[in-house]
């Protein structure tokens, strides 16, 4: 447990540290003041645009975060060693995954939260009646990019950073179009395309199911336990590539 | 008792998923006994490197088996009391040297009480207490592996395997890791070390393993190798009569040089040292200097190898 609580303070310094993060963080600030701007010339209510652009703002902000740190980490460490001072020492190579999750994960919540904090501001200050589910809806994301981090670290343990960073960007965008891809499946002419889609559908987490800014935004109503549901299916997810990461690692010679 | 120990371990690799497999350790048989300095050599790309890895958990053998302290080397329970020191120094950038050795200290699970002065213990060894609060990548090589060796002596471990240990240090350096190795093996600890340098051998080691192309090609005593290599003593004494000359050559004594003043003389390793310091002793010879004429360890290595090894 102690050297689990060390390699995720550690990755979390390092995190915090990384020049990444802030060039992230800034361009986020920028999109959420744009989105102020570009209140006055929607057709809707200029709360509503602040609190569309906001949750996209964040969404994107965490996938990049996930890509560019958390792919990059796990592999830098990889590449420059630096793994050798951890695993040398009788530390098992799960408390190192979990560590670096942990770590990394924290830093990406509180960075969410920062933007969130940012543009609940932004919100309240123009007395808008989209309140509390905004936090519903920061809170679903930090459970999609829960789940992007551990993809993220799992297909760094077993490929390049590039590709690693390829197939998270790809497997963000397919959990989003995780729906269409069911549609795709029912389509029955082909029957071989028609399973591989299917395979794909099931394997894949619906990250629509993270995805509440339409609710949010139209001040429709957040079905009763659909919260709790999203964060159980995440939290799943989340297990399930961190044991796939865990069993891959496992055997890799460093 | 082997506290290392492999047993027909090889080791494949492929390049690329169509490349054929490499062999870097073949059906590799050694074992390293505790309390002692092991000295492991080998050419480049001899498998020391893959060996070693193996012994720490960082790479899996394809076959046999490696334990430490008589458990699986993949286990990380039978690390403990372990320390590893890799040839390339690898730190984390961002973390300054005393907060290097506190990270490597938590992993190690010290108790947080003792860090601080478990921490200026390994530093005053290595002579970096000066460079506490340095950044790690401000470092020199050379300091670089001396933090490297003050991370591998924290918490007292009972093995040090080391993976070219004094590679780019200058003399200073390899001066003080070579006393502190004694040091550490007269207190019971126990060494291994893979090392290009045959010198270092002779001057730290107690047993050597030799390996090439990833097959073990001779492991032994390094007393027993030098002795082997034993051709004779040589003795620079003062002028003697020719008489006395004679009853030495009968002795086994080859005279060199000699002028008005001194000889040379050389007596085999089969010759009766006793004997001929005794006559010398009884004519009232100054003896100006006693030495041994030993073959190299790099010559004996090389015999005992097939040529070509090392």
């Amino acid at each position: 447990m102690r050297s689990f609580i060390t390699i995720a303070l550690n990755t979390f310094r390092e995190t915090i540290r990384n020049k990444v993060l802030y060039n992230i963080l800034l361009a986020a600030g920028v999109v959420l003041m744009l989105s102020m701007s570009f209140g006055d010339l929607s057709l809707f209510s200029r709360a509503q645009v602040i609190a569309d652009f906001g949750l996209t703002t964040m969404s994107i902000t965490g996938l990049l975060l996930a890509v560019f740190i958390g792919v990059g980490m796990l592999g830098r460490e990889i590449s420059s060693k630096t793994i050798y001072m951890i695993v040398t020492k009788p530390v098992s190579r799960e408390s190192f995954i979990a560590g670096k999750f942990v770590g990394l994960f924290v830093v990406l919540v509180l960075n969410l939260m920062l933007i969130g904090a940012v543009f609940l501001i932004s919100i309240n200050l123009m007395d808008s009646e989209i309140r509390i589910k905004l936090g519903w809806a920061v809170l679903l994301i930090i459970m999609e990019m829960g789940i992007i981090v551990a993809a993220s670290i799992f297909f760094s343990s077993f490929t390049t950073p590039t590709l690693a960073a390829i197939f998270t960007i790809g497997f963000y965008v397919s959990g989003h179009l995780n729906d269409l891809i069911g549609i795709g499946a029912e389509q029955k002419n082909n029957p071989l395309w028609s399973s591989a889609l299917k395979i794909v559908y099931y394997v894949i987490p619906n990250l629509e199911h993270f995805n509440i800014r339409a609710l949010v935004v139209y001040g429709l109503n957040i079905p009763q336990g659909y919260v709790f549901s999203a964060v159980c299916y995440g939290l799943l997810y989340i297990v399930l590539f961190l044991i796939l990461s865990i069993m891959l690692f496992s055997g890799k010679d460093l | 008792m082997n506290v290392i120990e492999l047993k027909n371990v090889s080791k494949f690799y492929r390049k690329d998923f169509w490349a054929s497999r490499i062999s870097a350790v073949t059906d590799l048989t050694i074992s390293v006994k505790k309390g002692i300095v092991t000295g492991f050599v080998g050419p480049n790309g001899a498998g020391k490197t893959t060996t070693i890895k193996m012994i720490m958990g960082l790479v899996r053998p394809s076959r046999g088996w490696v334990t430490l302290y008589g458990k699986d080397a993949f286990i990380p329970g039978s690390r403990k009391g372990v320390a590893y020191l890799c040839e390339q120094p690898y730190f984390y950038a961002h973390l300054s040297v005393s907060e290097t050795l506190h990270f490597a200290a938590d992993l190690l699970r010290l108790p947080p009480k003792a860090i601080t002065s478990e921490i200026s213990r390994v530093l005053s060894i290595v002579d970096l207490s000066s460079k506490r609060l340095v950044k790690v990548k401000e470092l020199s090589k050379g300091m670089q592996q001396r933090l490297t060796m003050a991370q591998a002596l924290l918490g007292d471990p009972q093995l040090l395997i080391l993976d070219e240990p004094m590679s780019g240090m200058d003399p200073p350096g390899r001066r003080l890791f070579r006393k502190l190795f004694r040091e550490l093996v007269d207190s019971g600890k126990t060494i291994f070390f893979s090392t290009h340098v045959l010198d270092d051998i002779e001057s730290v080691c107690d047993e050597v393993i030799v390996l090439s192309r990833g097959k073990l090609a001779f492991s032994g005593e390094v007393k027993t190798i030098l002795n082997s290599g034993f051709q004779g003593t040589e003795m620079v004494v003062s002028a003697l009569q020719k008489q006395d000359i004679d009853v030495l050559v009968q002795h086994g004594c080859v005279v060199g040089s000699y002028d008005h003043s001194q000889i040379n003389l050389f007596l085999p390793a089969e010759g009766d040292l006793m004997k001929v310091q005794n006559y010398l002793f009884q004519k009232n010879a100054v003896l100006y200097s006693v030495s041994r004429r030993a073959k190299s360890m790099e010559e004996l290595l090389y015999q005992k190898t097939d040529a070509g090894v090392l």
